[in-house]
């Protein structure tokens, strides 16, 4: 199991941390069963390796995850529009853009370190709990988000997803409020990892 | 890419640590930093699919503990990346005003692509 192997390298608690967010990928979201998220982190899994799966979901929803996995500064507001207006609604657009992020994330990682990728989570019996904030608007993104466009918000149309976004990206990085600090230090200086920040950006062509 | 080039500027500043920040769009460009240049490559070759020989050198100039967290925060921006591209995330009038001289300076524009249509 590699993100149980990284308990074994110098940072405290890393793999441990990536553990549960992992295998909540098996488990029902607010629009998803658990085993159409595994089939969406299959999906974009297969993409990265330049595969064209589409893990048995429909053909709207494994183009959306294999264009999100694969291509995402192809991705144009008439594409979005597109999809959803194709049947996948804003939160199941918003939830499968999540579990595709975290997918990536935590592949790239293990991929970086040269260790195997994880095996993909059982999926867990259950239905989505539907619960999605009401109070979200549609403003300057392309998604509705709580309290306008902010990309500590981006997912907060559907709240847990974008809790979970939060719980990954302090263990990766940096939590929300380390943020604020130019001389935190994680292994590397803030200077160098805002080096490698903008440079995957930069890689990516994102940008934001 | 712009807010983390700003923010790669902000703390150099902050921590008085020199930067060459044309490093983040220009590899062949010294980023100043301790071992910049093996971060860079290692960023390259990582999102490449072919990062070993990176890695060891990363490991070789900075050690364990700062190549895994390299490999973290390049596994943060593939997510965070593509949730920035999915959800149309605007950069806004503030940061672009804050940010202008960098991102002219940088031709950061050219990736500008939430108002465009995909060829």
């Amino acid at each position: 199991m590699s993100l149980a192997r990284l308990e074994l390298a110098p940072r405290p608690g890393l793999g441990e941390s990536l553990v549960p967010i992992w295998d909540r990928l098996g488990s029902a979201g607010a629009t998803w069963t658990g085993a159409e998220r595994v089939a969406i982190a299959s999906v974009a899994r297969a993409a990265r390796l330049g595969e064209g799966s589409t893990g048995g979901l429909d053909p709207v929803a494994a183009r959306a995850a294999r264009t999100v996995a694969a291509r995402p500064a192809s991705i144009r507001r008439s594409w979005v529009d597109g999809v959803i207006a194709a049947g996948l609604d804003q939160a199941r657009y918003v939830e499968l853009v999540a579990v595709v992020g975290r997918v990536v994330a935590i592949d790239t990682l293990l991929e970086a370190l040269g260790l195997d990728l994880e095996p993909l989570p059982e999926p867990l019996a259950g239905d989505p709990s539907y619960e999605i904030d009401r109070g979200a608007r549609l403003g300057r993104a392309w998604v509705p988000m709580v309290g306008g466009a902010s990309i500590v918000q981006a997912l907060s149309l559907v709240p847990a997803e974008n809790a979970e976004l939060e719980r990954l990206h302090g263990p990766l990085y940096l939590t929300f409020e380390e943020m604020a600090d130019p001389h935190v230090d994680k292994g590397l200086s803030r200077p160098q990892m805002e080096l490698v920040a903008a440079r995957t950006s930069a890689h990516n062509e994102c940008f934001y | 890419m712009v807010a983390h080039t700003g923010l790669l500027s902000w703390s150099a500043q902050a921590t008085e640590t020199p930067i060459d920040l044309r490093a983040v769009t220009d590899p062949s460009v010294d980023p100043l930093l301790p071992g910049g240049g093996e971060l860079v490559a290692f960023v390259d070759a990582t999102l490449a699919s072919g990062g070993s020989a990176a890695a060891r050198r990363l490991n070789e100039a900075l050690g364990r503990r700062a190549l895994i967290a390299a490999a973290a925060v390049v596994g943060n921006f593939q997510m965070m990346n593509r949730v920035a591209d999915a959800t149309g995330m605007p950069v806004g009038t503030g940061r672009r005003r804050q940010d202008a001289d960098l991102i002219e300076q940088l031709g950061l524009s050219r990736f500008d692509h939430l108002q465009e249509e995909a060829p």
